[in-house]
C-alpha cells in the first residue's frame, strides 16, 4: 500500500524556548527545536502506513474500502461481500458441461431425486442453476447420469459457442506447480500436465528413422522410396540450379591464350611472304568492278532527299510566338558575372603564373572545399598536347546532383581559435600574494595529522593527529613548543582555537570528548587567568540547574562536561565535555561562547551546539537525514550550516527554522567553508570536486571545479580580508585560488586558481588532511598523512 | 693587424678607502676592452705599490661591479666605447670560509659577539681586547651561553623560574663587557650580569611588560636603554639601569594567578630576581613587532618593523609614532645602513626591501635585494664596509649583499634589484642541496664582526663562524 502522502504526523515541536529574543542564539536554548524536513517525512511514511491499516479495519476510511473492491477477486476477507462471492467462486469453478446444461434448466424439476449436497447448493444459486439430469446407480455400481430430453429453444445449443478451453476453473496454474497434474475434471479426475516442448523432442529424438528414409512410396514398386546419398545430392543441386554433372567447375581459371606480352622470338622463322607486299589483285578487281557501275550510273553516290517529303513529315509550332516581354520579377536576382578566365586558366600560361613545387604540394594537400581554384596551372607547349579533361566525369555527376538537389554531406568548419573560448582570467601573477612555497616543516608526529588550527594571533599553529597528541607549533620556525597526549587509543580528530584574542583556548576532540586546552606555558600569567576564568564560569551553571523533563524525570544530558583529572589540568586541559559518539568536526561560534560538534555516527546526537559559558550541551535537531558532516555558523547572522552527505541545510538560530536547502550534486560532502562576507560557501566532496555555492544565486553550485586526482579533505576560506581560499586533497596537494567576491548583486564571484602546492607525501591514499589560513598574511598551514604539517607562504 | 683586440677605452682611476688611494692621479688610462677584473687588479696593484703583495681588488664601473669583460659591459649597459669610464676600486671581499662550529644542545636563535670593534665592546670602553672575543648565544633550551674563540663554554645561565612556562630565548645581546640582556617566548626581557673572571652568569633584573612572547631586543649602551619588540604589537622601552625602571604591573607577574603561582612554588626554590616594568611602551602595529633598532647615530630615535607590513619611526622622548611606511610583506628583521641612511628589512616574501626611513624619501623601497629562498629574519651591516650587509634566512643560508651590485627593476615600485655576493651554506647541511623550507637548517641569527668575522646561529644546533681566509 503505497503511503498516504496526506496523512503525514504533524511535526511535533518542543515549546518554543522562553528566550529573551535579544540573544541571537535563542539564550542558547537550541535543544531539539529545528526539524529536518525531509528527515521526518521519511520516518512519519511508516507511521502512515500503520496507520491506514488500522483505518481498513475500522471501515472507517471510504477510500480505502473502494481500493479494495477494485482489487478484485480475492477479496474475500470483506465480511459483507461474503455471500456474493462465494456464489461467484462456485459459478467458475462449474464445468462447461455443467453449465451449459445448467442454463436449459426445466424448472418444473423434482428436487427430490438430486443428492443432499447438490440441493443445498441449489438453494443457494438460485433458481435457473437446477440440473436436468438425475444420478443413478448402473448395473457395476458406478453413478450414472440420466439425461431428460433437451427443450429445443434457443439457449439450449451451445455448439457454435467459443469452445471453451480451460476445463481446471479459473485456478492460477501455479497452485499445481508441485503437482504432476494442473487439476481436476468435473468428475474430480486429475488433469494431467501436457507435454512440453522438450519432452516431445526427447520422444522424437528415440524414434530410429532408417537411413535414405523420405516417407514416400516408391510408385512402380510400392515399396517405401528409400534415396541414396548421390542421389539427394543430384536433387540438392537440381534444387540450387546448378549443372548435375560431377565435377564441373562454373568458374575455371583463364587461359591467357592471347597476351599483351611481346615474345622476343617469332613462332615461325620463316620470311614474309611477298604477297604481303604487293597490291591484292582481288580488291583491284572489286574497286573495278564499282567504279564501273558507277561510270554506268548503276550506282548513284548520293541522292539529295526531296524537299518535298521533308515538309510533310515534320510539322514545327512556335510555342512563344505570341509571348510578350515581360517586366522582370522584383525579386529577380541576376546570375553573376563570371569573371573572365585568368592567364592561369591558360593551356600555356606565363611562367610567372605556374605554382612552383611548394604551392603545387600545398595545393594537393588542401581539402577540396579550401582551394582557392579548383584548377591547378599547368603548361602545355602546344594546344595539341593538352590532354582530355579529367574532371569531366566528375563536373557531370556533380552537376546533375545539383540538378536533382541531391544533398551532399557538408563538412561544417568552425574556424575559431581555441584560446579565445577560453575564459579571460586575469593573470596570477597580478593576484599576488598568495602561498607559493614551502616555510616550514612541522615534523614529530606520528601517525597522520588530521587537524591544524591557527590561533587568533597568528603566532601558533595547533594540530592533532592519530597519535593522540594535541601539539602547539610555533610558526615560522617550526617549533613544537607545547604537547598533551590527550588519549592512548583514539586519533585527535579535530583542534580549533577560541576565536578571540582576549583569551587563548583550545578545543581539541579525541574519541567521545572535547578538551577545552589553556596552554598555559606559552601564555602570560594574564591571559592565562582570563582564559581560565572564561573555562571555570560554566561550573555553578552546570551544577545549578540541573536537566529534567516535563515528567521530572531526569534523563540522560547529551553531554556531559567534567574534569578531566588532575594529570591533564596540570598540562592545562582544563575541561571535557563528553557526547554520544566519535567527534570528528568542531568549529566555534565567531563570539567564542558556542561551539558546534559534529559526530557523523552519532545519528540523531550527530550535531552538538555547545555553550562555554554554562558548560551546556545541546542538541538542535531531533532527527537528521542522512549523515552529518559538518557543521559551521554563520560568520556575522544567527545562521547555522550543516553539511549531510549530499546536501546543506542553513537554519536561522533566532527564528528556529530552515531557511536553505543546497544541493551541492555532490556524492559525498567532506567539508564546507563559509565565505567571511557569509554569502558564498565552498564544498569538498570525495569525488574530487570543489563546488562554490552562491547562496543569493541558487542551490546549485555557481561553479564546480575539478583539478584533483583524489578526494578533496577539507576547503578553507583566508578569514583576514584576503580574497584567498585553498582546498586540501588526497593526490598530496594544495591547491590555492582566488575568490573574490564583490559587494555588488549583480557581478558574480571570480575565481581563478592560482598556485598547486606539492610537497606532502601520500601514505595509504591518504595526502593532506586539513588546511588553514593565517588570520592576516597569505600564509597557509597543511596537515599530512605523512606526519607533518607545512607552512606554505 | 686584427682590430677587435685593440679597442681600447680610457678610464679613470679612483676609490673611496684613503689606505688604498694612488699617489698621484695617473689621468685617463687607455686600457683594452678584453680585460676582465683579475686584470685590471693587477693593473691597479702595479699602479698603487709595485714591489708588495698585491691585493685583490674589485672593480666597479659607474657603481656597478664588473663581473664580464669591458667590452661586454659597455654593450650590456650601452655605453660607448669612446666615453672616459669612471673605475672604482675597493678591496675585494674574500669569499669567507667556514672556520669553527661551536655545538648546542638544541636550536641556537640569537648570537652576539663581544670585540674590541663591535658596538658592545666599543661601549664598554675599550675593556676587550683584542684576542678576548667572546660570543654570546641564545638557545631554545632557554640557556645562554658565553663561548670563546676556542669552542669552549665560558659560562652557562641558570634556566630562570617562570612558574613552568616556556623558556625558548629569542634575542640576546651584549650591552657591555659585563651586562647581557636576554629575551624569549616567556614574555620577559632579563639583564644577567657576566662576570668574567668567575666565568658566570647571574641574573640581575627580570623586566616584565610585554603579554606575548618578546621578538627582538636592541641596545644602546651610552644611554642604558633597551628596546624589546614583541608579538603582543608592541615595542617597550626599558633602562639597563634597573632601578630607573618602574614597579612591574602586576598582572604580568608569574605569581599573579593562582595556577601559576603554585607551580612556581612547586618548581625548586630559586633565589628571586627583582621585577621591573617598561619605560613607556610603544603600541601602533596592527600584528607582532618582529624586529627593532636604534638609529645607529642617535638613540632617541627607533624604528621597528612588523608583520603588518609597516616600518615605523619612533620618537623615543615622546613616545610616538613619528613616521610610517607600509610595505606590500611581513617585515621580520631590521638592519641600518647608516651611511647610506638606508633601512634593510627582511621580508617573508623571501628579499630584502632597503628602505629610506627620512621623511624626504618619496619612495618607499629604494632597492630589493632578491635571492633568498625563505623568510629573511636576521640582518646586519659588514662593519669594515659601508655598502655591506649581511643577512640570514630560514632557507638555511647565509647571504652577503654589496649594494652597489645592482641593476634596475621591471617591477614597478621595487626600486633597484641587487644579487647576493656569497652564499654561506650551512656546515651541517655537508653540502646536500638545500630546501627552500631549509628543514633542519635554518638560520635563525647573524652577526658580522670584523675580528670574529662572519656568525650565524641556527636550526642545525650550532654557531657557525665563517671568516675571509687571509684577511
Amino acid at each position: 500500500m503505497a503511503p498516504n502522502p496526506r496523512k503525514r504526523k504533524a511535526v511535533t515541536r518542543d515549546v518554543p524556548a522562553t528566550s529573551d529574543s535579544d540573544e541571537e542564539l535563542a539564550d542558547g536554548l537550541l535543544d531539539g527545536i529545528l526539524s529536518h524536513s525531509e528527515g521526518e517525512s521519511d520516518a512519519d511514511s511508516e507511521d502512515d502506513a500503520e496507520s491506514d491499516a488500522s483505518s481498513v479495519i475500522e471501515g472507517l476510511s471510504d477510500e480505502d474500502e473502494e481500493e479494495d473492491d477494485e482489487n478484485g477477486a480475492f477479496s474475500d476477507t470483506d465480511p459483507e461481500d461474503g455471500e456474493q462471492g462465494i456464489r461467484e467462486q462456485m459459478r467458475k469453478l462449474n464445468t462447461r458441461d455443467t453449465s451449459v446444461r445448467l442454463n436449459g434448466v426445466d424448472q418444473a424439476l423434482d428436487l427430490d431425486s438430486r443428492p443432499q449436497a447438490d440441493a443445498e447448493l441449489d438453494e443457494q444459486a438460485g433458481e435457473n442453476l437446477k440440473p436436468n439430469y438425475t444420478v443413478t446407480t448402473d448395473a457395476n455400481g458406478n453413478p450414472r447420469y440420466l439425461y431428460k430430453e433437451i427443450d429445443p429453444v434457443y439457449d439450449s445449443d451451445d455448439s457454435d459457442a467459443p469452445e471453451t478451453t480451460n476445463t481446471i476453473g479459473d485456478i492460477p496454474l501455479t497452485y499445481y506447480d508441485e503437482y504432476p497434474h494442473i487439476g481436476y475434471d468435473i468428475n474430480g479426475r486429475k488433469i494431467m500436465r501436457p507435454a512440453k516442448g522438450e519432452a516431445l523432442d526427447a520422444l522424437l529424438d528415440q524414434i530410429d528413422i532408417p537411413k535414405g528414409w523420405t516417407g514416400l512410396t516408391d510408385p512402380a514398386t510400392g515399396k517405401p522410396l528409400n534415396l541414396s546419398e548421390e542421389e539427394l545430392d543430384v536433387l540438392k543441386r537440381l534444387t540450387r540450379n546448378e549443372v548435375v554433372e560431377d565435377g564441373y567447375d562454373p568458374y575455371p581459371e583463364m587461359v591467357h591464350y592471347f597476351s599483351g606480352k611481346k615474345e622476343i622470338m617469332p613462332l615461325s622463322a620463316a620470311p614474309e611472304p611477298k604477297r604481303r607486299f604487293v597490291p591484292s589483285k582481288h580488291e583491284a578487281k572489286r574497286v573495278m568492278k564499282i567504279v564501273k557501275a558507277i561510270r554506268e550510273g548503276r550506282i548513284q553516290p548520293y541522292k539529295p532527299p526531296s524537299e518535298e517529303e521533308e515538309e510533310e513529315e515534320r510539322v514545327y509550332y512556335d510555342v512563344w510566338a505570341d509571348e510578350k516581354p515581360r517586366p522582370e520579377n522584383s525579386m529577380h536576382l541576376a546570375a553573376p558575372k563570371l569573371p573572365p578566365p585568368g592567364y592561369d586558366a591558360s593551356y600555356h600560361p606565363p611562367p610567372e603564373y605556374l605554382p612552383d613545387k611548394n604551392e603545387e604540394a600545398a595545393w594537393l594537400a588542401a581539402d577540396e572545399e579550401d582551394r582557392e581554384k579548383d584548377y591547378l596551372p599547368k603548361n602545355y607547349e602546344a594546344l595539341r598536347k593538352v590532354p582530355g579533361y579529367e574532371r569531366f566525369v566528375k563536373e557531370r555527376f556533380e552537376r546533375s546532383l545539383d540538378l536533382y538537389l541531391a544533398p551532399r554531406v557538408r563538412r561544417n568548419k568552425l574556424n575559431i581559435d581555441p584560446e579565445s573560448l577560453l575564459p579571460k582570467l586575469p593573470n596570477p601573477e597580478d593576484l599576488k600574494p598568495f602561498p607559493t612555497t614551502c616555510a616550514a616543516i612541522f615534523r614529530g608526529q606520528e601517525g597522520r595529522v588530521r587537524s591544524v588550527s591557527f590561533d587568533p594571533h597568528g603566532i601558533f599553529v595547533a594540530s592533532g593527529g592519530d597519535d593522540g597528541y594535541v601539539r602547539i607549533w610555533e610558526l615560522l620556525t617550526g617549533r613544537q613548543v607545547w604537547n598533551v597526549r590527550l588519549s592512548d587509543e583514539d586519533a585527535v580528530d579535530a583542534v580549533k582555537w577560541r576565536p578571540t584574542k582576549d583569551a587563548s583556548i583550545l578545543a581539541a576532540a579525541a574519541g567521545e570528548s572535547v578538551y577545552l586546552i589553556v596552554p598555559y606555558s606559552i601564555l602570560s600569567p594574564d591571559v592565562e587567568q582570563a582564559s581560565r576564568d572564561i573555562l571555570d564560569a560554566g561550573w555553578g551553571y552546570a551544577a545549578s540547574k540541573p536537566t529534567t523533563t516535563t515528567n521530572g524525570v531526569t534523563k540522560e544530558p547529551p553531554g556531559k562536561w567534567a574534569r578531566p583529572g588532575s594529570k591533564f589540568e596540570s598540562k592545562g586541559v582544563l575541561v571535557q565535555a563528553t557526547v554520544r559518539s566519535m567527534v570528528k568536526i568542531i568549529n566555534w561560534h565567531r563570539k567564542g561562547d558556542y561551539f558546534a560538534t559534529v559526530s557523523p555516527r552519532g545519528q540523531s546526537s550527530a550535531v552538538a551546539i555547545h555553550t562555554l559559558s554554562k558548560h551546556l550541551t545541546q542538541l538542535p535537531f531531533r532527527r537528521l537525514k542522512g549523515i552529518a558532516q559538518t557543521a559551521q555558523f554563520h560568520p556575522s547572522k544567527a545562521i547555522f550550516f550543516v553539511a549531510t552527505r549530499n546536501t546543506i541545510r542553513s537554519y536561522d538560530l533566532a527564528k528556529q527554522e530552515l531557511v536553505k536547502i543546497l544541493q551541492p550534486g555532490a556524492k559525498w560532502i567532506s567539508s564546507i567553508d563559509v565565505h567571511p562576507g557569509g554569502d558564498n560557501i565552498i564544498v569538498g566532496t570525495y569525488d574530487k570536486r570543489l563546488l562554490w555555492h552562491d547562496l543569493d544565486l541558487s542551490t546549485k553550485p555557481y561553479k564546480t571545479l575539478r583539478f584533483h586526482q583524489e578526494a578533496i579533505r577539507a576547503v578553507r576560506f583566508h578569514q583576514g580580508g584576503l580574497p584567498l581560499f585553498a582546498d586540501a586533497s588526497d593526490d598530496g596537494s594544495l591547491q590555492i585560488f582566488h575568490g573574490k567576491v564583490v559587494g555588488d548583486l549583480m557581478e558574480n564571484a571570480t575565481i581563478v586558481p592560482l598556485k598547486v602546492l606539492k610537497g606532502h607525501k601520500v601514505k595509504s591514499r591518504l595526502g593532506v588532511m586539513d588546511v588553514d589560513w593565517h588570520p592576516r598574511e597569505p600564509w597557509c598551514v597543511s596537515a599530512g598523512a605523512d606526519g607533518t604539517c607545512r607552512l606554505w607562504s | 693587424m686584427d682590430s677587435k683586440t685593440e679597442v681600447k677605452v680610457p678610464v679613470r682611476l679612483s676609490t673611496r678607502d684613503p689606505s688604498i688611494q694612488l699617489e698621484q692621479e695617473p689621468g685617463p688610462l687607455l686600457v683594452q676592452t678584453t680585460l676582465r677584473r683579475p686584470q685590471l687588479s693587477a693593473l691597479v696593484n702595479s699602479l698603487l705599490r709595485p714591489d708588495d703583495k698585491p691585493i685583490p681588488f674589485d672593480i666597479l664601473i659607474n657603481g656597478q661591479f664588473l663581473r664580464t669583460t669591458i667590452d661586454e659591459f659597455l654593450t650590456k649597459n650601452g655605453i660607448s666605447a669612446e666615453t672616459t669610464l669612471d673605475v672604482e676600486y675597493t678591496r675585494a671581499l674574500i669569499p669567507p670560509l667556514n672556520v669553527t662550529s661551536f655545538e648546542h644542545d638544541d636550536w641556537v636563535s640569537a648570537v652576539d659577539v663581544l670585540s674590541a670593534s663591535s658596538v658592545a665592546g666599543v661601549w664598554s670602553g675599550g675593556h676587550v681586547q683584542s684576542g678576548q672575543e667572546r660570543i654570546l648565544s641564545a638557545s631554545y633550551d632557554g640557556l645562554i651561553r658565553v663561548w670563546d674563540m676556542s669552542g669552549n663554554v665560558l659560562a652557562t645561565s641558570d634556566a630562570p623560574n617562570n612558574g613552568g612556562r616556556i623558556t625558548s630565548l629569542k634575542s640576546a645581546k651584549w650591552i657591555s663587557d659585563k651586562k647581557i640582556v636576554v629575551a624569549g617566548m616567556d614574555n620577559t626581557v632579563r639583564l644577567y650580569k657576566y662576570d668574567e673572571d668567575t666565568r658566570t652568569i647571574a641574573p640581575s633584573v627580570e623586566l616584565f611588560s610585554h603579554r606575548w612572547g618578546v621578538e627582538d631586543l636592541a641596545v644602546h649602551g651610552p644611554s642604558n636603554r633597551i628596546l624589546s619588540a614583541s608579538a603582543d604589537t608592541t615595542v617597550s622601552l626599558f633602562s639597563s639601569n634597573a632601578k630607573e625602571n618602574p614597579a612591574p604591573p602586576s598582572e604580568l607577574l608569574p605569581s599573579s594567578n593562582t595556577a601559576a603561582n603554585k607551580r612556581q612554588k612547586l618548581s625548586k626554590p630559586d633565589k628571586t630576581v627583582p621585577a621591573r616594568g617598561a619605560l613607556t611602551k610603544l603600541s601602533g602595529h596592527a600584528s607582532p613587532v618582529s624586529s627593532v633598532i636604534f638609529k645607529p647615530d642617535d638613540a632617541t630615535v627607533a624604528y621597528s618593523a612588523s608583520h603588518d607590513h609597516s616600518l615605523k619611526t619612533w620618537d623615543l622622548l615622546t613616545s610616538t609614532c613619528v613616521d610610517t611606511r607600509t610595505t606590500g610583506h611581513s617585515l621580520l628583521s631590521l638592519g641600518a645602513l647608516p651611511k647610506l641612511n638606508l633601512l634593510a628589512a627582511g621580508t617573508s616574501a623571501r628579499h630584502i626591501t632597503l628602505i629610506d626611513p627620512r621623511a624626504s624619501a618619496a619612495q618607499i623601497s629604494v632597492m630589493t635585494l632578491r635571492g633568498h629562498k625563505n623568510a629573511v629574519v636576521s640582518l646586519d651591516a659588514d662593519p669594515s664596509s659601508d655598502y655591506g650587509l649581511l643577512s640570514g634566512s630560514h632557507d638555511g643560508t647565509v647571504q652577503v649583499w654589496d649594494v652597489r651590485s645592482v641593476r634596475p627593476s621591471e617591477v614597478q615600485g621595487e626600486g633597484q634589484l641587487g644579487e647576493s655576493m656569497y652564499t654561506i651554506y650551512r656546515d651541517s647541511a655537508k653540502g646536500r642541496p638545500t630546501h627552500s623550507h631549509g628543514e633542519d637548517v635554518k638560520v635563525f641569527g647573524v652577526r658580522w664582526d670584523k675580528e670574529v668575522g662572519i656568525v650565524s646561529a641556527g636550526e642545525d644546533k650550532r654557531v657557525q663562524i665563517n671568516r675571509p681566509v687571509g684577511s
